[in-house]
């Protein structure tokens, strides 16, 4: 059995695996956080906790997914907000998951619509005995506009409320981001300004997954009305991953914990060549279940393997250089398509996509094989891409008309 | 065990795993399996709008071509044609085209479309005689160019060997009897219970335009050394006999089918399906070049039907039949309560004056004399529903044609 150490250090707070759950309905119990620590998470972030003032009024139902062919969830919506158990209840979860899961990490998230309730709620979970705080800066669905996704776009307020949390607590600290948003780097600089620690990233994206047909209604139908909320799942991943390589280069080396749509070890390991630390999964344990960390954690541990690497740490932000500006990217040569065709089945995909999507470069022969024509070929490898078989593969380097260097020198 | 005849053996596609299946399409240019299906149909259209969900277009892909799409759903031997040319053998297997169309066209039914249409009447009436595939097909195509269409049936009901010699877990009474009900919508007359002969024939050529014979070969073959035999019953008899009865038939507790087509398969996996413990099946072929279907052929095995093959009969007593192998030294004694016989089928339609040579006319196309023409099993040409499916379509065009295309 593969054991590679997947320990990580975060905010000066020791992980034994960097998979949490995020803040949500998959961690809103003591029941559940138990159970998931038990099947071998490393932390959860318990469902964000808000001041006693604030009522929390569910519809029904509050979910939707979007399907392609037979993916039932592609993407995932959510109109849960935040916890609804009582603040007592929450706090005496948190007390006692401490108690009996003492090496694992539990992290407080905690939301209000003012800095009294930032500090009084982050006072309360230092006592409860939480590790460390998470700041809900960024739920899209909340029924307050003086809290959530409305409140993260705004500088000055999250820096304001971060520094309330740190007049309540010591704890480290972490403020999660909203996707809805151009720049995410002025606000997770705000924060820190206001004593944030590290930055999570990223919340849900606000979103209509499907309208009925019939009734023109989006989904979820809640008495024959329907509301913008969050998006999650793998369809976000790319916008995730973006956000945090913006965070990464607009602030350099912040500690991240990474969130959004991350199902399997390639996503995870993918967060963290990015500079994610810790990471944090819900849409995934809503649809599989916490045993998705048997793989979740083997996998990566195999990565590490195949990769040389003894400790996570040395993958963390590996990537963000190879991540540069467009205009910084070299245009200097082409890289044909190559074909092989004892590989290819005949579909004429290739051809067909080229031709509506392309150039025009890909000829289909009475023997069903495609052939390309570089007078034509622009090299953006489309045909790759939509193949079924992987049998296009990157072929000749050719440098375009007077630029400098030689197709050996390029890496491909 | 009749609820096993009268179920569907193979699983009907839910909204979801259609999706799945369709997903599978690898949506090819050129698609070979569109240039593969001798009716005509575009797989490669319909399985595209299944993935794009557009489920009323794929129904409309799929009726538009073919009067008979959810039989052919069913019974069509795609792993000779659609199937068989389908690129994603080259990874792992076809996609399962005669299930997605099953799905559609079951679609189509549940949303109660009406997508055949009647063409502007053109005051030329035509006999047709059966209501086997291939008249079926030939009345719809008739219909749609404005034609009017009488049907003559022997039988109390329309559909020929779909309603008599496929069974109905392979395609129930109910899928054949909705797509005569389409044809019917459009206009056609069916008159059942009539037995046409020469002299009906002749009156029929007064009356109408043309008349189109579709007889098929509906008679049983046999084999002198069973005649009399009272344990020995011809396959289609026996076929039709359990389907006009729903399974509700004496049944032995043995049985040997002789033969190796696709009755002899049907046969052989009814016996098993309604519950006969033993059941062997001895075909003079050998399992190379075995005349049924594939897919049948599994199925038969599966049910647990024992195949013995290479041996042809030579000599019976009472129930016990002498086998020989065709090509080793070697003989086989079987005996069994009841023989089934699928050693082919004839036609009849030398008594309507028309020349047939093995069951098949002696000429090409589909015109025998003046205003009467053929089609389905008597036409030239393989003898498939999806054969008389594309065949009745041509002879369709070919009436027109010499009715002057109006």
């Amino acid at each position: 059995m593969i054991k590679k150490d997947l320990s990580v250090e975060f905010l000066g707070v020791h992980f034994d695996n960097p998979f949490c759950l995020s803040s949500s309905p998959v961690g809103n119990c003591y029941e559940m956080c138990a159970k998931c620590f038990d099947e071998g998470w490393g932390g959860i972030v318990f469902k964000t906790i808000g001041p006693k003032h604030f009522l929390i009024d569910e519809v029904s139902p509050r979910f939707d997914a979007l399907t392609k062919e037979g993916t039932p969830f592609v993407g995932f919506k959510n109109m849960e907000q935040i916890a609804e158990h009582s603040l007592e209840q929450n706090l005496a979860d948190i007390k006692k998951l401490k108690e009996n899961y003492p090496d694992k990490v539990v992290i407080a998230s905690i939301m209000g619509p003012t800095e009294e309730d930032w500090e009084e709620l982050a006072r309360l979970v230092t006592e409860a005995g939480a590790d460390m705080i998470e700041m809900n800066l960024s739920c899209p669905q909340m029924t307050s506009h003086a809290m959530g996704s409305d409140v993260g776009t705004n500088p000055e307020l999250c820096r304001a409320f971060c520094q309330a949390v740190k007049r309540g607590s010591k704890l480290p600290m972490m403020a999660k981001m909203t996707p809805n948003i151009t720049d995410m780097v002025p606000v997770a600089k705000a924060c820190l300004e206001g004593g944030a620690d590290g930055i999570a990233a990223i919340n849900t994206i606000k979103s209509i997954c499907n309208v009925d047909l019939d009734r023109k209604i989006g989904l979820p139908i809640i008495n024959g009305k329907s509301s913008i909320s969050g998006y999650s799942g793998k369809a976000v991943k790319p916008v995730a991953l973006r956000f945090i390589q913006q965070l990464r280069t607009g602030i350099k080396d912040v500690a991240i914990s990474g969130i959004g749509g991350i199902e399997t070890w390639e996503d995870a390991a993918e967060f963290i060549l990015l500079g994610s630390t810790t990471l944090q999964i819900t849409t995934a344990v809503m649809q599989y279940g916490y045993r998705i960390i048997d793989d979740l954690k083997s996998g990566l541990e195999y990565y590490m393997e195949e990769q040389g690497v003894d400790s996570l740490m040395d993958l963390i932000g590996v990537a963000n250089d190879n991540l540069i500006p467009a205009e910084d990217l070299d245009r200097d040569y082409v890289v044909y398509p190559e074909f092989d065709t004892d590989k290819c089945i005949g579909c004429g995909r290739c051809y067909v996509s080229c031709f509506d999507g392309a150039h025009q470069a890909i000829s289909f022969g009475e023997d069903r094989k495609p052939t390309c024509d570089h007078d034509k070929c622009v090299g953006c490898h489309l045909c790759a891409l939509v193949c079924p078989v992987k049998a296009i593969s990157k072929g000749e380097v050719v440098m375009k008309p007077g630029r400098k260097g030689t197709p050996a020198e390029k890496a491909i | 065990m009749t609820g096993d005849y009268k179920k569907e053996l193979k699983p009907a596609y839910t909204m979801l795993t259609i999706m799945e299946e369709a997903g599978r399409c690898l949506l090819c240019y050129d698609a070979p399996c569109t240039k593969s299906c001798p009716a005509g149909t575009d797989p490669a259209k319909f399985i595209r709008s299944v993935r794009f969900r557009n489920f009323k277009g794929a129904a409309e892909t799929i009726r538009e071509n073919n009067a008979l799409g959810a039989v052919c759903a069913r019974v069509c031997p795609t792993e000779r044609y659609c199937e068989e040319a389908c690129s994603r053998c080259g990874i792992d297997k076809p996609i399962d085209i005669a299930g997605i169309q099953r799905f559609v066209t079951d679609f189509e039914e549940k949303a109660g479309m009406k997508i055949l249409e009647k063409g502007a009447a053109n005051g030329k009436k035509i006999g047709i005689v059966g209501s086997g595939p291939s008249a079926l097909q030939a009345a719809a195509s008739l219909l749609a160019k404005g034609y009017e269409v009488d049907i003559f049936e022997k039988d109390a009901y329309a559909g020929g060997f779909l309603r008599t010699g496929i069974p109905e877990y392979r395609l129930p009474n109910r899928i054949v009897d909705v797509e005569v009900k389409r044809i019917a919508d459009l206009g056609a007359k069916f008159n059942y219970n009539v037995d046409v002969d020469k002299a009906k024939l002749d009156e029929l050529k007064a009356k109408y335009d043309a008349v189109l014979v579709a007889v098929g070969a509906s008679e049983p073959g046999t084999l002198d050394m069973f005649a009399g035999n009272s344990y020995a019953v011809p396959a289609v008899s026996f076929l039709k006999e359990v389907k006009d009865k729903q399974g509700e038939v004496a049944l032995p507790d043995s049985a040997l089918v002789i033969g190796g087509g696709d009755s002899a398969m049907d046969a052989a996996a009814t016996l098993k399906i309604l519950g006969v413990s033993s059941v062997t099946c001895v075909t003079r072929k050998e399992l190379s070049d075995f005349r049924a279907s594939k897919e049948e052929l599994e199925t038969a095995r599966q049910l647990g039907v024992t195949i013995i093959d290479g041996y042809a009969p030579l000599s019976v007593e009472g129930n016990t039949v002498v086998f020989k192998h065709r090509r080793l030294e070697n003989e086989l004694k079987l005996k069994a309560d009841k023989i089934i016989l699928a050693v082919g089928q004839h036609t009849t339609a030398d008594k309507l004056g028309i020349a047939v040579a093995k069951n098949e006319v002696g000429f090409d196309g589909y015109q025998a004399d003046g205003k009467v023409f053929v089609t389905g099993d008597i036409a030239k040409g393989d003898k498939t529903v999806v054969y008389a499916v594309r065949k009745g379509k041509e002879a369709a065009a070919a009436i027109d044609s010499y009715l002057g295309g109006k």
